[in-house]
């Protein structure tokens, strides 16, 4: 992005079965739009081989709202060799105070995952 | 409200609870519902249980249910009836919170997980507070 504020949404994936951070996994953001009841695709991006993903959104865009980040986590295991009990992973959170800032990790193994509001 | 009247309104209230099923077999897939925010089980929480249906694609709706007080939901699904595929568990968190006079960061919770093979046992338990959860597969 051009200017340097930071996203007010970051998440960061750590495969918690090897130890590693969860690089090159595919994510995208979704909004509720909720008049039509329907998501709209924000953002898709992969995350670096920290396993973040820089630039979700930007302050502007980040109104109030429902919100939902997708993780392609199927498809990261099986590049890895293996396969996982989930094949993507939806975590699906409420934006009430545009102003904050949110950070949404997803620590995650083939048979479990877990996620919350750090900072 | 007489006493004849509240036995029937508990007996009401239970019927929408998740019952055993009337066939001693127990259902494959379980779950457990923990409130780790107040270190209790997660009662009366509603929750669905849906089966992709890769053809459409689209969701098809198996079963409806709530926790009992133990957080538990038995009865799930029939031997029979869990083939192997793409099964979706959906928690209705934001309004489990509201019960509890609170604020849910996540105003649902869906589980998405593969069978393959459907012979096995899975348990699928998610520990919840207002600002995290975590799952994972269980015995």
């Amino acid at each position: 992005m051009t200017s340097k504020t930071f996203s007010p949404l970051t998440t960061h994936v750590l495969n918690t079965a090897d130890g590693v951070p969860g690089a090159h996994m595919a994510l995208s953001l979704h909004r509720l739009d909720p008049h039509m009841v329907l998501w709209n695709l924000l953002t898709i991006g992969t995350t670096d081989k920290d396993g973040r993903c820089s630039e979700l959104i930007t302050r502007e865009a980040f109104t109030a709202g429902m919100y939902k980040i997708r993780f392609e986590t199927g498809q990261y295991w099986e590049t890895l060799g293996q396969t996982c009990f989930y094949p993507y992973v939806e975590i699906v959170f409420t934006i009430i105070d545009q102003d904050q800032t949110f950070h949404l990790p997803l620590l995650l193994s083939r048979f479990s995952y877990s996620t919350y509001r750090g900072s | 409200m007489s006493v004849r009247l509240q036995h029937i309104k508990h007996h009401i209230f239970a019927a929408n609870q998740c019952a055993e099923m009337t066939t001693p077999l127990l259902s494959p897939l379980t779950t457990h519902v923990l409130n780790t925010g107040r270190g209790i089980p997660a009662a009366n929480m509603n929750l669905s249980l849906y089966l992709l249906d890769a053809t459409s694609p689209s969701w098809n709706l198996l079963r409806t249910g709530a926790t009992n007080d133990d957080g538990r939901c038995p009865g799930l699904i029939t031997r029979e009836a869990f083939i192997p595929g793409v099964y979706k568990m959906r928690f209705e968190t934001g309004q489990y919170w509201e019960a509890l006079g609170e604020t849910c960061f996540y105003p649902h919770v869906e589980i998405v997980f593969t069978i393959i093979d459907a012979s096995q046992k899975f348990h699928i338990p998610l520990l919840l507070s207002r600002f995290s959860y975590s799952t994972y597969r269980g015995s």
